[in-house]
């Protein structure tokens, strides 16, 4: 069992020397270590990695994939549609007629978003915990709190890909199809602040909240359950209190209903007006970006505080 | 015989350095006269259950088994030894490195393999010892041929693409030393690495153990409460009881005490361990079995006679070597030690359905 030894070759003239060729014996590793700036690198570029489903097994990359392709599928209706009405002239009109456009994508492909963290999230936290793989992590060039960040991170990362991707589809698709390429560009550059900084802050907020609750079991269905049900009952519970009549009590309670912060961060960044089922909202539009701010703080403070007192 | 260090906090240190292998260490010169890992007062409590009490002692390099039985604290020290927990009180330097303040530098040149399973079923061994490789700050191509390497060295080859869920138990605890070895450690902490292996299974850990130990000069500290096996790899003893220092001693002074005689009897046990105190020897009874300190091969004449004496229906007689309880039984409170002495080179007793020491 511990290697082929001389006595593994036969007719061999010289066991010694067969031996020194077939078994190496142990070497010691006398290169680089790059030490816990690489291996945070490394554990981040993982965790991106497993939040779709790669170098796992094929079973594990099908919901991932699937996702990813539904957010991205309106971005490439829109555009072949686009092209279509580019050369009957029809263009303007169906920009004008078209529901979704860069101010409103991340709305219309949210409920895709959170399927998303609410099957991949889990994935990484709790699947670690399962796994009993935490006793290795930590027992490597790494802080327990290096561990919660680098994977935090990871999985926003994976959001942010998953965001973006399908603008810049969008943008590259309504560039390369107007009849002047150059103003299209600069025509659309100015949304560019806008789409990355929601972007941003959806995957911070989102991933936050989803890393967060599956931070605190080893099992996946439960972890999943609770990130849809953060995601889902403080919106339901708002509008209950809104359509009682209370809008005082509702300004706050929407603040808690992550749908609905993004909505507003959306609104204030592209420079829209609050969406109609937020009429209500008399406090400053600016208190919804404080709100998810305050969200992805305490999102983040929540895991590296849960793995930094976890028992393995 | 010295006893040393029993109950407290008394510092022994092992007399010698084991010359050759273990300390010979090719390009790791910075080990130097600097000790492998010192324990000062060391202490950890969970709520009101106390883990380690003031341990104090020194370990240096060679195969160190750390025995004790469960709960004893193993775990608990070596998890302390990596930082991956704190301690209540007292101090512990590993490679003369404050594991309290500089965990990762420690980290960095210390295999750790859990006691518990830890592996993820859905990946193969390859690509998990690889990943742990670069969270040891590998580069990621020398972490595959490192990798490549242990896996191996472990007794590993093919089947280290496969997921490890497929894996038997001792093909899993491989993949888990190999992790542990991959980063070229200057010590590995291996927490019960039997665990779960059939017999064979456990042969073959503790070869790769002592060859990991002896031909690769690494120094290894492996807990386990089976003190049958860990007497088989290791060249120094350190037991620990209630999270007290029991004993540290190399391995020699522990096998001077030649055992315990196992006499099980269907009924009067109690008669028995009576006569057998009344003509000088150590004996409890032990349920089924009244259980004698063996010095010497005095005993077993005296077994014999004061069997037939009672005229006891005998089950089987078993000479047990070096089991844990002997160990703890050191100082058994109210039993005189064995004060036979006489040089009585009988042979095994005349028993017919007389065990073969085990």
């Amino acid at each position: 069992m511990t290697g082929p030894g001389p006595a593994a070759v036969p007719g061999a003239a010289a066991p010694s020397r067969a031996g020194s060729i077939y078994d190496l014996g142990y070497r010691r590793y006398e290169g680089p270590r790059l030490g816990r700036t690489y291996a945070i690198r490394s554990l981040v570029l993982d965790s991106f990695r497993s939040a779709y489903g790669l170098g796992r097994g094929g079973r594990a990359k099908v919901a991932p994939i699937a996702l990813g392709a539904i957010a991205i599928l309106p971005a490439v209706v829109i555009v072949g549609v686009l092209t279509i009405a580019a050369r009957l002239g029809a263009q303007r009109q169906f920009e004008q007629a078209t529901p979704i456009s860069f101010d409103t994508y991340f709305n219309s492909i949210s409920v895709i978003i959170l399927l998303f963290c609410a099957a991949q999230a889990p994935e990484l936290f709790s699947r670690d915990q399962r796994n009993g793989v935490l006793a290795l992590y930590f027992a490597r060039a790494l802080r327990r709190s290096d561990y919660a960040l680098a994977r935090l991170v990871g999985f926003a990362l994976a959001l942010l890909v998953m965001l973006l991707v399908p603008q810049v589809i969008l943008f590259i698709g309504r560039v390369l199809i107007s009849t002047d390429i150059a103003a299209a560009f600069g025509e659309d550059a100015t949304k560019i602040p806008a789409i990355v900084g929601e972007a941003l802050i959806t995957a911070g907020l989102l991933g936050g909240l989803a890393m967060a609750v599956s931070a605190f079991t080893p099992r996946r269905a439960y972890a999943t359950a609770g990130i849809i049900a953060l995601f889902v009952v403080p919106g339901i519970v708002a509008g209950i209190v809104i359509q009682l009549g209370s809008s005082a009590i509702g300004n706050w309670l929407v603040l808690l209903s992550q749908g609905t912060v993004l909505d507003g961060t959306n609104a204030l960044l592209f420079g829209k007006s609050l969406p109609e089922d937020l009429f209500f909202f008399d406090l400053p539009v600016w208190t919804f970006l404080v709100a998810a701010v305050a969200g992805i703080v305490v999102s983040v403070a929540v895991v590296v505080r849960r793995f930094v007192r976890i028992t393995t | 015989m010295s006893r040393g260090g029993s109950r407290g906090g008394l510092t022994i240190r092992r007399e010698a350095r084991r010359g050759g292998k273990a300390s010979a260490r090719p390009g790791h010169g910075t080990l130097g006269p600097v000790s492998l890992i010192s324990i000062a007062g060391l202490t950890k409590r969970y709520g009101g259950i106390t883990a380690l009490d003031g341990l104090t002692v020194d370990i240096e390099p060679g195969i160190v088994g750390l025995v004790g039985s469960n709960g004893a604290g193993k775990s608990t020290l070596l998890k302390i030894l990596l930082g991956l927990i704190g301690s209540t009180s007292g101090r512990a330097t590993v490679f003369d490195l404050d594991v309290a303040r500089d965990g990762i530098a420690i980290r960095e040149r210390v295999g750790y393999m859990p006691e518990h399973d830890c592996l993820p079923p859905d990946m193969s061994a390859t690509d998990v010892v690889s990943h742990l490789a670069t969270m040891s700050g590998l580069p990621r191509t020398a972490a595959r041929e490192r990798t490549a390497e242990v896996l191996r060295h472990v007794g590993l080859y093919e089947e280290r693409y496969r997921a490890i869920g497929g894996y038997s138990t001792g093909m899993k605890q491989r993949v888990k030393l190999a992790q542990a070895l991959v980063h070229d450690p200057r010590l590995l902490l291996l927490d019960e690495p039997t665990n779960g292996l059939d017999p064979a299974g456990r042969d073959e850990m503790l070869l790769l153990i002592r060859r990991t130990g002896t031909e690769f000069g690494i120094a290894v500290i492996v807990a386990s409460h089976l003190l049958g096996e860990i007497e088989r790899v290791c060249d120094h003893l350190v037991a620990i009881e209630g999270g007290k220092l029991l004993r540290s001693a190399p391995l020699g002074s522990f096998t001077e005490r030649t055992g315990t005689l196992s006499v099980e009897v269907e009924e009067g046990q109690a008669a028995l361990a009576e006569r057998l105190i009344g003509r000088g020897l150590t004996a409890i009874v032990d349920g089924a079995a009244v259980l004698i300190d063996l010095t010497d091969e005095r005993p077993f004449d005296i077994v014999r006679d004061t069997v037939v004496d009672l005229g006891l229906p005998l089950i089987r007689i078993e000479q047990r070597r070096h089991r844990l309880e002997d160990l703890f039984r050191d100082d058994p409170a109210g039993s005189a030690p064995v004060t036979v002495s006489t040089p009585s080179h009988a042979e095994a007793p005349a028993v017919p359905p007389a065990a073969p020491p085990s």
